[in-house]
């Protein structure tokens, strides 16, 4: 089809495309640019077959301004004003009159009634050839949206005559989306070359691809006309049917890496919310359920946290987290000692009754907060670091913020066990996991020790609160809505095991991620739910389970 | 070993062969073997960790052997059987700690003891005859309850607790009983009165003490079993045994 | 003993206090399905005796959780099996009656098809799914509300005891499955109504639900069937197979070195309260007028946990008392200040777990008797210096 119209364009387009090369080309020779103002008013005033002539010159000037002009004499808005002849360009407003600007500075120059001004007249063959002139021009721009816009439309067109324009812009682009968007014209054009050789070539040119584009026009080359191929040679066929499977196949894993991203970022906010839990699990065999609403406190500390920095040092706002960060585990950790010392401590073994009363403190918490703080979202900002997103090859994201959550619960890990393995603390928290009574013996303190065991694991959750705010709506609900996901990683993972708390998250979340796309959303929870009662069943311990006499008893 | 190498086990009550039980690399049972005779009652000692508790957990179906078998009466394979099809067969167990249902009267607890149709139907529409009662009555003079009977079990003292617990299997019939540590915890009147009601028991079935206290063990006058990390030390007399340097070393050595 | 003590103490049988106690329940039962109906219908509405359809329908409503509050003190109280589920148990019951209100509506929903229920027709379903098959007839719909929930305990209980998860891992589990059915409750393609679950019923077995005859009606088949369950409920635990129950809660390994297979017991008692519940469910729906995916909630099923620890767990009729009472002071403190309802309810959770472990039923007589003895160390000191006065 674009070779019909270039037979058509003739001899105006090589015209064109030598203009459009002599603009290209910085410091080509050419004498110095004709003066805009008075090309427009010659517009204005030459005949119709003699305004291609000025429409190449002023193009030849290279001036931004043009591309307005040239725009308004395609849409019929350019005219002559018929008391002084002066070129305006003429907006159509409700009143039925033309509101006029001047073409070069973009001025208004007054409202007319429309029999005032008198329209440039253009034919069809005209405007054809200064829209595809257009399209060069703005191939030009200093602005790369203005260029990548010319690029896709160069690749709607696919206009052989433009194939030389692109490989003087392509030498010179250096945005990669432009440079991106014009290999792709540039294939798209070559690829309605006569020459079989050429279009092997075009096809080649894709090989690196995956992008839609792309694929669609390789499968074009496969498709049938009755029983004729579009693409009549066998060989070019052969090979963009090869470099079609191995771009799906290639962004069939860009795919799954996508997915994998996001399995384990969301597995990180499990192991962040579940790291406490599995700590004062694993160390009391105490069921917190109110460690969700720890996780919550932490998220409305950093809230106020931020309100405070909002207020006072506005400025500093970037640094409103490192802040939020040790008030939060502070807060969660001294509401989590004072739960432990006032109620907890009275139900050891008794951990159904446990379980009962922490769920009696969630409430009391939740109301709390929502008293306070209203039943409704509150908004926590991003600091500039962790705001956008990392944009890959095939279309896919890595949003910043879940990157750092990524590598902040691996730090928050890495820290807890540190604390476990290396400090007195740590060694007594391990003591009086493996036999308590054995620890009070020795002289642990295992009172102190539970209740410190218990601001830490309670603290963990506020800290992963702080992470949570930065991904989810801050409300009184949030704690409810891990709570489940927590235990279920812990119970999974085999409880009073970080690691296994962390092979847990991870494989939750990147299961629920993975099964996301064939199976939705809410299905994928509710199978990987069924699935993890069905794993109890196998593993009533967990994958990490220790196993033993101690265990059992 | 000083124990294998009998011709024949098919007359065995209990005939534990090579069984390995081992917990994350830590080998808790190493190929221990040993046999119980019918009707014989058989004395097994070891220190802490030597075993006993899993030799126990092994024969009554609750944990599975890695290695070797467990026969029963000759031809009975009890590695493949849970703690239910395991008593059905015959064999109780006292546990270490006296577990008895505190929440239940002393008569209950034989009652959902004694031996009768274990199915979940059966037990909802159980009444008891007479033939169990009077078996009830006369098993509760014999442990020296019946004084107790319609007392909560949870207000018995330590020892009457264990009284009860060893009257619960002692109405189940059994052919081989396990007792764990059946005097701990007890006065020495009451250790007296435990010595004489086993005694009493011997020759009825077969009955597999397991104990720490050497004074207990001297005044059943049994075969005594060694054990020491999961397989058998030494075996015969308490006499003999306490003269093994083996054992010497093992409970001296340390 | 001090008071603290006796609470703590084990629960002792008394068996006599216990036929009291169910004579009592018995007959207001009996009084409620008799008296309350009479009241609403035959006096006037502008007299002091007169009882409005509203409360009819609320009394009802808490019959209902009553019954949901016994189910789980059959499996908690007695078995020692802390089910974090059975408002799942409870919905189900509740969805298959909801079911056949809806298959009862036919042609007079807002879209007039007769075939498919209104939500189908919005969603642009052309028939009805296979498994709302039989559910126009209401003795099938009655069996389902039994059926399914039995058969989910069972399939869950089966997999679960047989693998010997217990204690807290079973109660997780547990709360895991009921958070499962409400994801899939809430989606629409699941035939159930989606978010809005199913509503606006007209009538059942002909009688319109909104007339006071109906309610009426339903209030006393609620007592009815309370009455049926309670007392089914005290002959299981009086049985055999109700002392090893308890026997289990209280040394699950002693109960199977006794050659019991205790899974199976557990199973029963789990099938048996998932049914009861599930009956709840269905009796609980015509008098409320829906039911949606939010009954599927795990914040449900443990509140419903809550009734029975308040009232008494390990009495039947504490149970009872406790799902009545926590509800009636629900919807008198949400009328008053609504804020404070989730305080209220969440200060019971830690004083019932922390000071009163055997619920309302459980301490009173504690309670009763330590005011005695209070009243009568305090009370000859006061008669003493009661006598001096005169001489002063």
């Amino acid at each position: 089809m674009s070779l019909r119209q270039w037979m058509r364009g003739g001899a105006l387009r090589f015209l064109m495309v030598f203009w459009a090369l002599a603009v290209l080309v910085p410091h080509s020779g050419a004498s110095a640019a004709e003066d805009l103002g008075t090309l427009v008013t010659e517009l204005g005033a030459a005949s119709l077959s003699k305004k291609q002539a000025v429409v190449d010159r002023m193009v030849a000037t290279g001036a931004p301004e043009v591309v307005p002009i040239l725009e308004a004499l395609v849409g019929r808005d350019l005219y002559t004003r018929k008391s002084d002849g002066v070129v305006v360009i003429g907006q159509k407003t409700s009143g039925g009159k033309l509101l006029l600007t001047d073409p070069l500075t973009g001025s208004e120059v007054g409202t007319v009634g429309s029999r005032e001004v008198k329209r440039i007249k253009t034919n069809n063959r005209l405007r054809s050839s200064v829209k595809a002139v257009m399209g060069t021009l703005t191939l030009m721009s200093p602005d790369p949206q203005r260029r990548l816009e010319a690029a896709d439309g160069l690749l709607k067109s696919s206009d052989q005559a433009m194939l030389p324009l692109i490989e003087t812009a392509l030498a010179k682009e250096a945005d990669a989306a432009v440079k991106n968007a014009l290999q792709l014209a540039k294939a798209s054009i070559k690829l309605q070359s006569d020459s079989a050789e050429e279009r092997l070539a075009a096809v080649q040119s894709l090989a690196d691809r995956t992008d839609p584009e792309s694929r669609v026009m390789l499968s074009r080359l496969l498709l049938k006309d009755g029983d004729v191929w579009r693409e009549p040679d066998e060989m070019v066929r052969a090979t963009a049917g090869k470099t079609l499977a191995s771009m799906e196949s290639r962004l069939e894993m860009w795919r799954t890496v996508e997915h994998l991203y996001q399995g384990i970022s969301l597995g990180s906010v499990l192991l962040l919310a579940a790291m406490g839990l599995a700590i004062t699990f694993g160390v009391m065999g105490v069921i917190n359920m109110a460690h969700g609403e720890m996780v919550m406190l932490g998220a409305y500390t950093t809230f106020v946290v931020q309100e405070v920095f909002r207020s006072v040092a506005p400025g500093l706002f970037d640094w409103s987290l490192a802040v939020a960060l040790p008030a939060a585990f502070l807060m969660s950790a001294l509401v989590g000692i004072a739960m432990e010392r006032g109620c907890i401590r009275f139900l050891y073994g008794r951990p159904l009754e446990t379980l009962l009363a922490t769920w009696g403190i969630s409430l009391v918490l939740q109301q709390t907060v929502r008293s306070i703080f209203g039943p409704t979202n509150r908004e926590v900002g991003a600091p500039e670091w962790m705001q956008g997103a990392m944009e890959s090859v095939a279309g896919i994201t890595l949003t910043y913020n879940r990157l750092w959550i990524i590598l902040f619960s691996f730090c928050v890990l890495g820290a807890v066990l540190l604390v476990l393995k290396k400090t007195a603390f740590g060694l007594q928290m391990r003591a009086v996991t493996q036999n308590r009574e054995m620890a009070r013996a020795m002289g642990i303190p295992t009172g102190r020790v539970d209740a410190m065991t218990f601001g830490l694991g309670s603290g963990i959750a506020g800290i992963a609160g702080v992470a949570l705010s930065q991904i989810d709506n801050v409300s009184p609900n949030l704690g409810q809505a891990y709570i489940v996901d927590s235990f279920m990683v812990v119970v999974f993972g085999g409880v009073g095991n970080l690691w296994g708390a962390f092979a847990g998250a991870m494989s939750l979340g990147v299961v629920n991620k993975l099964l996301e796309p064939w199976a939705g959303a809410v299905l994928g929870k509710i199978l990987v739910l069924v699935a993890i009662i069905l794993f109890i069943q196998k593993r009533p311990r967990g994958l990490f389970a220790l196993r033993g006499r101690a265990v059992e008893s | 070993m000083n124990v294998t190498g009998r011709a024949s086990y098919s007359e065995s009550q209990l005939y534990v062969d090579g069984v390995t039980v081992s917990f994350d690399g830590f080998k808790a049972l190493n190929n221990l073997s040993f046999v119980v005779e019918p009707g014989e009652m058989r004395a097994i000692i070891g220190p802490n960790g030597a075993g006993k508790t899993t030799m126990m957990d092994v024969i009554t179906g609750k944990t599975k052997p890695d290695e070797g078998r467990v026969i029963f009466k000759g031809d009975i394979d009890l590695g493949k059987r849970d703690e239910a099809a395991v008593v059905a067969l015959g064999i109780g167990r006292k546990f270490q700690r006296p577990s008895v249902f505190e929440n239940h009267s002393v008569f209950d607890n034989l009652e959902l003891a004694i031996k009768s149709d274990r199915s979940t139907f059966a037990c909802l529409f159980d009444r008891l005859d007479a033939d169990r009662k009077s078996k009830i009555e006369s098993t509760l003079e014999r442990i020296g309850l019946a004084g107790e009977r319609d007392q909560m079990a949870g207000k018995l003292s330590h020892g009457q607790k264990q009284w009860l617990e060893i009257g619960m299997l002692l109405v189940q019939d059994p052919e081989l009983l396990f007792l764990d540590e059946p005097v701990a915890g007890m006065t020495d009147a009451e250790t007296e009165a435990t010595v004489e009601l086993l005694r009493d028991l011997r020759g009825e079935r077969s009955i597999v003490v397991v104990e720490h206290d050497m004074a207990f063990v001297h005044a059943l006058g049994v075969k005594v079993t060694v054990l020491h990390e999961g397989s058998v030390l030494a075996e015969g007399s308490m006499d003999q045994v306490q003269n093994d340097p083996h054992v010497i070393e093992v409970y001296l050595g340390r | 003993m001090s008071l603290l003590q006796r609470l703590y103490a084990p629960q002792a049988q008394e068996p006599g206090k216990g036929r009291l106690a169910s004579a009592v329940l018995l007959s207001v039962l009996a009084a409620i399905a008799v008296l309350v109906p009479l009241l609403n219908l035959t006096v006037p509405a502008d007299s002091a005796f007169h009882v409005p359809t509203y409360l009819v329908s609320l009394l009802g409503k808490y019959l209902c959780f009553a019954m949901l509050a016994l189910s789980i003190d059959l499996i908690w109280g007695f078995c020692g099996i802390l089910s974090l589920g059975h408002g799942a148990f409870f919905a189900l019951g509740g969805y298959a009656m909801g079911m056949y209100m809806m298959r009862q509506i036919g042609d007079r929903g807002v879209y007039g098809n007769a075939e498919l229920p209104d939500f189908m027709v919005f969603l642009n379903w052309k028939e009805l799914p296979w498994y709302w098959y039989g559910f126009d007839f209401f003795p099938f719909a009655v069996v389902m509300a039994l059926f399914v929930p039995g058969l989910l305990a069972f399939v869950f209980g089966w997999l679960t005891f047989r693998s010997r998860v217990s204690g807290v891992y079973l109660s997780i589990i547990t709360q895991a499955m009921t958070y499962a059915l409400m994801l899939a409750f809430f989606r629409n393609d699941m035939g159930f109504g989606g978010n809005n679950g199913l509503t606006d019923f007209k009538d059942l077995l002909g009688f319109d639900l909104q007339s006071d005859n109906t309610r009426a009606v339903l209030l006393a088949a609620t007592c009815v069937a309370l009455a049926g369950c309670y007392l089914m409920c005290r002959s299981i635990v009086a049985s055999k197979l109700g002392r090893l129950i308890t026997a289990i809660r209280d040394d699950e390994a002693r109960v199977r070195f006794l050659g019991y297979r205790v899974e199976n017991f557990k199973l029963f008692v789990f099938v048996l309260s998932a049914m009861i519940a599930g009956l709840a469910g269905a009796l609980y729906v015509p008098q409320v007028g829906i039911i949606n995916p939010g009954e599927f909630a795990p914040a449900n099923s443990i509140e419903a946990v809550i009734w029975v620890a308040i009232g008494g767990r390990g009495t039947l009729y504490g149970a009872i008392a406790g799902g009545v009472l926590v509800n009636y002071a629900k919807t008198v403190l949400t009328g008053v200040i609504p804020e404070i309802w989730l305080f209220a309810l969440g200060g019971m959770f830690i004083a019932v777990t922390l000071f009163f472990p055997k619920g309302l039923v459980g301490s009173l007589p504690a309670a009763v008797d330590w005011v005695k003895r209070r009243i009568g160390k305090r009370n000859p000191p006061a008669s003493s210096s009661l006598a001096e006065e005169p001489g002063q």
